[in-house]
């Protein structure tokens, strides 16, 4: 089956980081598949090291060893490949939301007028026509980060790279920017990798769950979320759906219910 | 009915007169608090000299000052030591901080360099730069190019020392962002460092802009035939205070200008930096 293709293959990445006196391992051979069109979550306790498997995969670090393997050709990380998106929206202050949103298509060297016209789609797209000269100082915590998510897209990267992008947002925003966020990967046909602590977020958004242990982290488990239900609230109430968080519950340690 | 209405009249008045306050803090109000204190201080001295308190040889005085100043608008001889020392401010001000800027930005490029020229910098920015004066008018002559070249050495270290600071203290996690898009350092520079540089490197303008009349004054005092501190040099010399004050009167108002200037500058080019509220808390 097409969908199961592997997309990005993680394989025994290690890292450590130099501590006071010695070096504290952080991941301790990593391994865990991206497939084509995927949705993985990567879940695990505190500190874990969740966000150093993005900073790897997004090339912002360099594993110690390992490889990463994308369609068959050893890659050094996604750089340039893939679309980062981040708890702070990161949109630059001095520019514009339409500035904001053509930032990468800048640096691709993307014909000016023919940007300016896709950025003006997108805003209008995602409900931000209007706003296209508005600094982002301006907009709400919501506006700002669907302006960074229209930043993202709009490059057309062939993976989106999500470390808890809603995690500063309070919970209705969140709601419907999942819901934002899950319309526009199936219309663009993207695959995604999300970094979140959220395990009700992973649950209602993933097609996969990889879940860490503690530090230093290893794959505990990968979950297959059978939920076939699009919206991620109508997911929430899904009979399944606690089902899945509590499992996840109990692989992370976490107590959910009174044990006698 | 008409007994409601009554007991309503007579109580409105009494209330509302205690909770009305003169409002001071209007525009319009706080320029005319401003104008009566400068003709307060105006009319006291103007009167001390008159009664015989102040001595008008030792500190003149506003009848004095108002004759000479209009007598050198008259002449010409006013707009022309203005005109000198306002070129000389601007060219040392421009220069200056262009080249300051520039330099502070640049060392941003390489940490190793900028590691390297470190001590030298601090060396440079610890020598008052005014003891440089008297070798400046040596190297640069007595006309306009020494004062410019003394402007430049006041505001240059400034502008450098400002611009690399704020080029190391530029937001680490947008650069990492334009990273993770394949942004070379080039990119990195233009679309990151520079921009998020700017409001502190305008900020040095203000205190730089001050900086260039400094130079200008200083390298008029030591040697000069024009210019508003040839003006009060050699009127204070001649214990002409009337004269000396016409000169520091026009310095000041040509500081006001300039830094009103800057103002303006600021606003045209960091929009997005204009703060919502403008204002402290009020308490």
């Amino acid at each position: 089956m097409a969908a199961d293709t592997i997309q990005l293959s993680v394989r025994n990445v290690r890292k450590s980081f130099a501590g006071t006196s010695r070096s504290v391992p952080v991941l301790d051979g990593l391994t865990f598949d991206i497939h084509e069109r995927d949705f993985v979550s990567i879940i695990g306790p505190s500190g874990c090291g969740k966000t150093t498997v993005f900073n790897i995969v997004a090339g912002l670090i360099e594993a110690d060893t390992g490889a990463l393997i994308y369609r068959g050709a050893e890659i050094a990380s996604l750089r340039g490949r893939g679309g980062d998106l981040m708890q702070k929206d990161l949109l630059f202050p001095w520019r514009t939301v339409l500035q904001n949103v053509l930032l990468g298509l800048e640096m691709r060297g993307v014909d000016r007028a023919a940007a300016v016209a896709t950025a003006r789609e997108h805003l209008a797209a995602f409900g931000l026509a209007g706003f296209e000269n508005a600094y982002p100082k301006t907009l709400s915590g919501g506006m700002r980060q669907r302006v960074a998510l229209i930043r993202t897209l709009i490059m057309n990267p062939d993976i989106l790279l999500l470390d808890e992008p809603f995690s500063a947002l309070d919970y209705q925003t969140r709601l419907y920017l999942e819901g934002v966020l899950k319309d526009a990967v199936e219309r663009f046909g993207k695959t995604v990798v999300l970094v979140t602590h959220d395990i009700d977020e992973a649950v209602a958004l993933s097609k996969r769950v990889v879940v860490l242990s503690g530090r230093p982290a290893r794959v505990k488990a990968i979950h297959a979320i059978d939920i076939a239900e699009h919206s991620p609230i109508a997911a929430r109430s899904d009979h399944r759906f606690s089902d899945y968080f509590h499992t996840l519950c109990d692989e992370l340690d976490i107590q959910t219910q009174a044990r006698p | 009915m008409s007994a409601i209405t009554a007991e309503k009249r007579g109580s409105e008045p009494r209330v509302a007169p205690a909770r009305r306050r003169l409002v001071l803090d209007t525009p319009v109000r706080r320029t005319l608090l401003q104008a009566a204190a400068v003709a307060l201080v105006l009319l006291l001295w103007e009167a001390g000299t008159r009664i015989g308190w102040i001595s008008a040889f030792l500190f003149g005085a506003p009848s004095g000052i108002l004759r000479v100043f209009l007598r050198m608008a008259a002449d010409g001889s006013l707009w022309s030591d203005t005109s000198c020392t306002l070129i000389e401010a601007i060219l040392g001000f421009v220069i200056g901080t262009l080249l300051g800027s520039l330099a502070g930005l640049a060392l941003w490029y390489s940490v190793f360099v900028a590691r390297l020229v470190e001590p030298f910098i601090v060396a440079i920015n610890s020598v008052p730069k005014i003891a440089l004066a008297p070798i400046i008018i040596l190297w640069f002559g007595t006309g306009l190019v020494s004062k410019v070249a003394l402007a430049v050495s006041l505001t240059a270290i400034v502008a450098l020392i400002a611009a690399y600071q704020a080029a190391k203290d530029a937001d680490t996690d947008l650069q990492a962002l334009l990273v993770s898009m394949g942004a070379t350092k080039h990119q990195i520079f233009y679309k990151a460092v520079v921009p998020s540089a700017i409001p502190a490197i305008i900020a040095t303008f203000r205190i730089n802009i001050g900086f260039g009349l400094v130079g200008a004054v200083v390298g008029e005092f030591i040697s000069s035939q024009q210019g508003l501190g040839h003006l009060v040099y050699t009127a204070s010399s001649f214990y002409d205070l009337n004269t000396v004050w016409v000169g520091l009167f026009v310095l000041m108002f040509l500081g006001f200008v300039l830094y009103h200037a800057i103002d303006l500058t600021e606003r045209v080019l960091v929009p997005w930096k204009q703060s919502s509220s403008g204002h402290q808390l009020q308490m």
